[in-house]
């Protein structure tokens, strides 16, 4: 489902974010994809979703290269990946509904639909009753389920998630990870970058390590 | 990737043209909804910005068409050697009338001119005694069309007046023509100028706003082209609101317009004594308030379209 080969990245006049990284993520795979702060983990998510370009080496993603893409193309590869970014990226004067929506209103959907799903998804995550509310007055945790809807609501072939538990409690963690995992189950290819090893280690999923823009060490699927 | 490859979408409630077009307006009213205050920024930057270009407009057409008026002064005078009898009066006449650029002649026999003469040293008529009509020429006086009231219209058509038989003398008051055609040529010349300058003004200040409204909306547009937006799909709901804008703007501005008319330039004419025989300032014709609501229109289409281009980067 993701294949990178030999993937460099640098950005402009800095050391390489990513060098010469090659793996392969199987459609269903949920992997964790782990490293210190500027290892690169954000930077490879990006390559994922084409919000960047490699500086050498080739991006796949369902059999498209990434890297050929043309502008134009771009979004339709971006209809087929729910993305929950790090700082969520809530529209702060729309509703939870319309917030939500957005996924959809974007793939040409009739209001009627769109109303029927994103409430349908909305509860199932507990959200019913926050639906006309705006993102500013939830709470982080609740914010964050916001941002994975948004992201699963055209049930997407792949997930990603940039940190997704960084400021939550306990209990929300457990919520969030219970999401990803139903959405593996239903066939969804995860992605989650993090640096919680806690996290890590209670999932008993594969691991990808970055240092320095490397990778240092590939697990096998643990399950 | 394909098309094909896109996500499968149960009904489809925007296709077509028009179901497209009712939903980026749709979208395009929320936004203003949930953007009230810095909709209102624009629509008030733009309507000021045509306020002042339209009043700019307004006093420019009035001098304009008051200048147009003292123009009615250039008249020709051609004098006969001697009256014509009255049946050759009317050839004259329809020679003269021949000549492109004639708008009216009058005929004006020796009696007429010595009438007219006596009329105006009214209270001094021994001044006039032993004079008789025969001393005065009888004479065609010619007014021109507005086209040809200029230094070398006039003089061109001076000489083929003097082509006529009979006619022996003409005058048309050359300093004074060659001094309104080149006051003329110096208000089209400030007019151009100053509009220019007004008009660079105004798609700075609007442009620059919009740029600052949409800079404010920059998270949206970033993730609308995240969540697999095409760069039409986010541009089109900003496009209408600019315009939408632009032409709220503009009716505002005409609105404010008419008031200021109202209240002060109406009479304004008569205030000034710039022209005591006129009925104050005309109001701007239907064509030109039609340009302001177009200028408007556009101003908020090309800013937003401009601005748009600046911060979509996909």
């Amino acid at each position: 489902m993701i294949q990178l080969h030999n993937v460099s990245m640098s950005y402009q006049a800095e050391s390489a974010a990513l060098a010469d990284v090659t793996l392969k993520i199987p459609k269903g795979d949920f992997v964790f994809l782990t490293g210190q702060s500027g290892a690169g983990k954000s930077t490879l998510l990006k390559l994922i979703y084409a919000e960047l370009s490699p500086t050498r080496g080739q991006v796949v993603i369902d059999g498209a290269n990434v890297t050929r893409l043309s502008r134009k193309e771009i979004p339709y590869l971006r209809r087929s990946i729910g993305v929950v970014f790090q700082d969520y990226k809530l529209l702060p004067n729309r509703t939870v509904l319309e917030n939500v929506a957005i996924t959809l209103e974007v793939l040409g959907w009739g209001k009627r639909d769109i109303g029927k799903k994103v409430y349908h998804i909305l509860k199932s995550m507990g959200l019913e009753d926050k639906v006309n509310s705006t993102p500013l007055r939830l709470s982080g945790g609740e914010q964050q389920r916001v941002a994975l809807a948004r992201a699963l609501v055209n049930d997407p072939k792949i997930l990603i998630a940039d940190e997704p538990t960084g400021n939550l409690d306990d209990e929300n963690k457990e919520q969030i990870l219970s999401i990803f995992k139903e959405a593996n189950i239903r066939g969804t290819t995860v992605v989650v970058a993090t640096h919680d090893r806690r996290v890590i280690e209670n999932s008993h999923r594969r691991v990808i390590r970055l240092e320095k823009g490397r990778m240092v060490e590939v697990p096998d699927v643990q399950g | 990737m394909s098309k094909a490859n896109k996500a499968v979408r149960p009904k489809l409630a925007q296709e077509g043209f028009f179901g497209r077009l009712s939903y980026y307006s749709s979208r395009a009213v929320a936004n203003l909804r949930q953007n009230v205050f810095v909709s209102a920024v624009t629509v008030g930057t733009i309507a000021l910005a045509l306020l002042i270009a339209s009043l700019f407009l307004l006093v420019y057409v009035n001098l304009s068409g008051m200048a147009e008026g003292w123009s009615d002064k250039v008249q020709v005078t051609a004098y006969f050697d001697a009256e014509p009898a009255p049946l050759a009066v009317a050839a004259l006449k329809g020679r003269v009338q021949a000549i492109p650029g004639t708008a009216k002649v009058l005929f004006v026999s020796q009696a007429e001119a010595e009438k007219r003469l006596r009329s105006r040293l009214k209270g001094q008529e021994s001044l006039l005694e032993g004079i008789s009509a025969e001393v005065l020429p009888a004479s065609l006086e010619i007014r021109l069309d507005r086209d040809h009231r200029d230094n070398e219209s006039v003089a061109a058509y001076v000489a083929k007046l003097k082509q006529i038989q009979g006619i022996t003398e003409v005058q048309y008051g050359e300093e004074w023509v060659r001094r309104f055609n080149s006051f003329m040529n110096l208000f089209r010349l400030m007019g151009a100028l100053l509009g220019g300058f007004l008009t660079i003004t105004v798609l700075f200040i609007v442009s620059n706003t919009i740029k600052l409204t949409i800079y404010a909306r920059k998270d949206e547009l970033e993730l609308l082209g995240l969540v697999g937006a095409t760069r039409f799909f986010i541009k089109a709901p900003f496009l209408i609101e600019g315009v939408l804008q632009g032409a709220a703007g503009a009716v505002i501005s005409l609105l404010a317009l008419l008031g200021c008319y109202f209240a002060f330039l109406k009479n304004a004419g008569d205030f000034l004594g710039i022209n005591p025989a006129s009925a104050g300032l005309s109001f701007l014709p239907p064509s030109h308030l039609a340009g302001v609501v177009l200028g408007g229109v556009l101003l908020g289409f090309i800013g937003s379209a401009t601005s748009l281009k600046r911060f979509i980067n996909i």
